[in-house]
């Protein structure tokens, strides 16, 4: 985003007020790969997964938990919500602009059926976790071997 | 909250053993009259997980994650994102002052606030006229 605006506003000063070099950058053009956040589809997610339950993670970072909205339709998990912009974004005069905003929505088909009246989901810092404990008839279960005794054997 | 500590290289060694593997965070940066305003996004750190640094003229933010995954028993079944630690270190301009710098983590998002020194700010100038 070119901040020189030349004309009767001519600052020769202004490329020192902005921040204007990030020595991260030049960090990813050595390093090739990029870990930069970003690309993929928002919010990433991640899915655990354990003999009692289903965990998920997933980064929300600026989202408040009031604009969040997690749903459940069969083994389908739906997280909503929404990211808004800076207070008067408008009117802001932005030197570099990397962060969106906006409404979003990511479907999770769940690994198991989940017990849909026991999931619980909280919101730290950017993380939302939703912990769903596995139906009944999803989780594991142990059979029982039953020795043949030695009446049993017919003649 | 964050002032000039005049840290020697450290800040920049630190910053480039993190350059390899740590995250940059996505920042929107704008400018107002009296300050600029720099919001990054760190998702999984809180306050005190967040460092920042001047140190010749170089800001740096560092942060880790403290939110707890899963413990190994658990089956990463798919795996978007990872926890790790966020670097990225900005130039400042000479009008920042570098006393007042001040900071804030609220739900996953940094803001860091740069006031310009009094001098550097713009302002209007009078004209008396002779009478």
């Amino acid at each position: 985003m070119a901040m020189f605006r030349w004309g009767v506003n001519f600052d020769p000063f202004v490329g020192l007020r902005h921040i204007q070099r990030e020595l991260s950058r030049l960090h990813e053009s050595w390093f090739g790969e990029s870990r930069r956040i970003g690309g993929g589809p928002y919010p990433p997610v991640n899915v655990y997964e354990s003999p009692e339950e289903v965990l998920i993670q997933c980064e929300v970072a600026g989202v408040d938990a009031g604009d969040l909205d997690v749903s459940i339709t069969g083994e389908t998990l739906t997280i909503k919500g929404a990211k808004r912009p800076l207070p008067d974004e408008e009117k802001l005069n932005f030197v570099r602009r990397e962060r969106g905003s906006g409404e979003f929505t990511r479907t999770i088909v769940l690994p198991d059926a989940v017990e849909a009246d026991r999931i619980e989901a909280s919101l730290d810092s950017g993380i939302m976790t939703i912990r769903l404990p596995k139906a009944a008839a999803a989780k594991p279960k142990q059979i029982e071997i039953k020795p043949r005794g030695p009446e049993e054997v017919r003649p | 909250m964050t002032k000039d500590d005049a840290v020697t290289v450290e800040a920049s060694r630190s910053g480039q053993e993190l350059g390899e593997s740590a995250f940059s965070p996505l920042v929107d940066v704008y400018e107002t009259e009296k300050e600029v305003v720099l919001v990054a996004e760190v998702p999984g750190a809180r306050r005190e997980d967040v460092s920042l640094r001047v140190d010749k003229g170089v800001l740096t933010v560092e942060a880790g994650t403290s939110y707890e995954t899963p413990p190994e028993k658990y089956a990463r079944t798919y795996l978007g994102f990872e926890p790790g630690q966020y670097f990225r270190a900005f130039a400042l301009s000479d009008e920042i002052d570098r006393e007042k710098i001040g900071a804030s983590v609220s739900n996953g998002v940094l803001t860091v606030r740069l006031p310009k020194a009094a001098a550097a700010r713009s302002r209007r100038i009078e004209i008396k006229t002779a009478d």
